[in-house]
């Protein structure tokens, strides 16, 4: 500014002229700055100017281009396909510009490239003087456009072939996409559930656990690994397992929740019938101790029987003879009784009030018997009062008997086995000591695999504590166990504690 | 034949009501037998007294049956010792091992038959 207040004072209409070129100098230099090409053309279909870009796209020289007809300096394949002079003629006589259009030109020995074009009519004290042609070449936006699709259209496919659920959420749990797999698993298509949330998907028991999954979401992680069950259009109930993500934008701002879910209804059946065949194995173990305590009972019965066909004379002796018939039959009734419970398929695999003091107590009977052939003394520390989880009582007994079974098959020269039950805050935390042969630092982290074992041959199977694990995890509890190699092992099964007040969640 | 009051036949059964059938049957023979529900407490009794004949069970809370039966032979190589159990049957390896090993006399299975138990006394008392 200071440069141009130095100069000399020029005449007044050198002064106009100057400004009028001050503005054409920033108006070409505007246009030549321009990606764009740009070209006015006049009435006569002539080209008035070209800016930068248009003259080196073209390859041509201003001299060789302005004052041209337009035909003579656009590709004749262009002129004709765009109908170049139709279109400038329209803008004249309508004063209109044209929509935006696209057309895609391939020169002789080049690859095809797409350029998107407007006609603007420019006009001055009513008089349409020339038209504006805007002309950019957009290949490169379509190309890349047309990618995204691709990519688009490919991931699409892939989340639609997927056999997993695979569904997007809102923050607070809308659903927004659905898979096919989804609609398959639960009946239902997208638009019938697009204004519902995902917990109102989710079964009844499971619904307040995967609101409170939710809310980890704001906080900008995962809701992790879940098993909830989904209620389908028909009203069933599927098992799913779930995995849920959040997706963040640029700014890690968390602007939507995607869960994949897994049907285990066939993993369920398999389970069930694993279950089945470890308890039968479980059994299998557990028979030695069960003859001999059934028999203990039966013996004595029959000695009292024995006493009485004799006809003994005592009349008090034959009342002694009576009442341990009874009691004898009693007691081996009972112990059948418990086996039985213990045999039984568990079913349906509802979840129910469970007192876990009974089902550790019920287990330790079982396990008592064998414990006794063993000369494994067992205690217990256990409160008096009921201790309420919500559970599955034949795979809660299941998950002991093994436990306890695992201590016993550990001292096989006798020993102590202790458990005790407490509560721990919002969980009850039973701990299973044994002073057995203990486990190898180096094998503790395989002993929750399937199939690991230490026993020969013939003597387990291998599934005990994978069964167990399966068990715990089933009812939203941890379980692990330490060690010292010759002085015994200790497990630790934690269970979150009934609330009262959400029994129905 | 029956030594008044020598109580030279042991019975051992942690469950008390198979020492009152036990104890019943011999009684009904004219003997009175020592009885406990204690593998050690057997030992000790087997250590201070001799015993012609021992039921023992196989399976004690304390003390393995056949472990018991070895440490009272070897305290007194003529006792008979007669293993009584529900555990086991009379063809199970261990009890033939045991029975071939002259460790144990006599093998008698829960349910228990009376005429067993009376035939091996028998054997005994009129010895």
């Amino acid at each position: 500014m200071k440069k141009i207040s130095r100069r000399a004072p020029r005449p007044a209409g050198e002064a106009a002229d100057s400004e009028a070129g001050r503005y054409k100098k920033l108006y070409s230099m505007l246009l030549d700055a321009s990606p764009s090409s740009v070209l006015l053309i006049d009435s006569q279909m002539r080209v008035v100017s070209a800016n930068r870009n248009f003259l080196e796209k073209a390859h041509r020289s201003e001299v060789e281009t302005v004052g041209q007809r337009i035909d003579a300096v656009f590709p004749p394949a262009i002129a004709q396909q765009m109908d170049l002079t139709g279109l400038v003629r329209a803008a004249f006589e309508h004063n209109r510009p044209t929509r935006g259009e696209r057309i895609a030109y391939r020169a002789p020995g080049l690859a095809t490239r797409t350029y998107y074009y407007r006609l603007i009519p420019f006009s001055w004290q009513g008089a349409i003087e020339h038209v504006m042609l805007l002309l950019e070449d957009v290949t490169e936006q379509v190309r890349l456009g047309e990618e995204n699709r691709r990519v688009e259209r490919h991931l699409a496919s892939v989340v639609e072939s997927a056999s997993d659920i695979v569904l997007s959420t809102t923050v607070d749990g809308r659903i927004l996409t659905w898979n096919a797999a989804a609609e398959r698993i639960s009946g239902f298509t997208l638009s019938e559930v697009d204004t519902r949330t995902f917990f109102d998907l989710c079964a009844e028991p499971h619904r307040a656990r995967a609101r409170r999954g939710f809310e980890t979401v704001k906080r900008g992680k995962g809701f992790g690994v879940a098993e909830w069950d989904l209620v389908t259009k028909s009203g069933a109930l599927v098992p799913v397992s779930w995995v849920g993500s959040v997706m963040k934008n640029d700014r890690a701002r968390v602007v939507a929740v995607v869960a994949v879910g897994r049907d285990l209804t066939e993993r369920r059946k398999f389970e069930a019938h694993l279950l089945q065949s470890q308890k039968l194995a479980a059994l299998g173990l557990l028979a030695g101790g069960i003859a001999h305590e059934i028999r203990n009972p039966l013996s004595i019965a029959s000695s009292a029987a024995q006493f009485l066909s004799e006809e003994p004379e005592d009349p008090e002796f034959r009342r002694e003879c009576t009442a341990k018939i009874l009691t004898g039959i009693q007691r081996a009734s009972r112990i059948i009784e418990n086996l039985l419970h213990f045999a039984r398929p568990a079913g349906q695999p509802d979840m129910v009030r469970v007192d876990l003091v009974r089902i550790v107590r019920d287990a330790a009977m079982l396990a008592a018997t064998q414990a006794g052939i063993q000369q494994v003394n067992m205690e217990f520390e256990l409160p008096d009062d009921p201790v309420l989880v919500s559970g599955v009582p034949g795979l809660l007994q299941q998950l002991f008997i093994n436990l306890f079974l695992n201590a016993l098959g550990a001292m096989p020269g006798g020993g102590s086995l202790r458990a005790t039950l407490d509560r721990a805050g919002a969980e009850v935390r039973v701990r299973i000591t044994d002073t057995g042969c203990g486990i190898p630092a180096s094998e503790i982290e395989r002993i929750f695999d399937p199939f690991y074992t230490t026993r020969p041959m013939g003597k387990g199977t291998g599934l005990g504590l994978s069964i167990c694990y399966s068990i715990v995890r089933q009812h939203f509890g941890v379980i692990d166990g330490e060690s010292v190699e010759g002085r015994g092992s200790t497990f630790t099964v934690k269970l979150p504690l009934l609330n009262e007040g959400v029994v129905g969640e | 034949m029956i030594r008044n009051g020598a109580a030279d036949i042991l019975i051992v059964d942690d469950e008390p009501d198979i020492c009152w059938a036990l104890t019943h049957i011999l009684k009904g023979m004219g003997i009175v037998p020592v009885t406990t529900t204690s593998g050690r407490e057997a030992l000790r009794l087997a250590r201070s007294q001799r015993f012609a004949l021992a039921f023992v069970d196989a399976k004690l809370p304390d003390l393995d049956g056949l472990d018991l039966a070895r440490r009272i032979r070897e305290g007194d190589a003529a006792v008979r010792i007669v293993l009584v159990s529900g555990y086991f049957y009379r063809d199970d390896a261990e009890v033939r091992q045991a029975m071939a090993a002259g460790l144990i006399t006599d093998f008698v299975s829960k349910p228990i038959p009376h005429e067993e138990i009376q035939a091996i006394a028998s054997g005994v008392v009129s010895r």
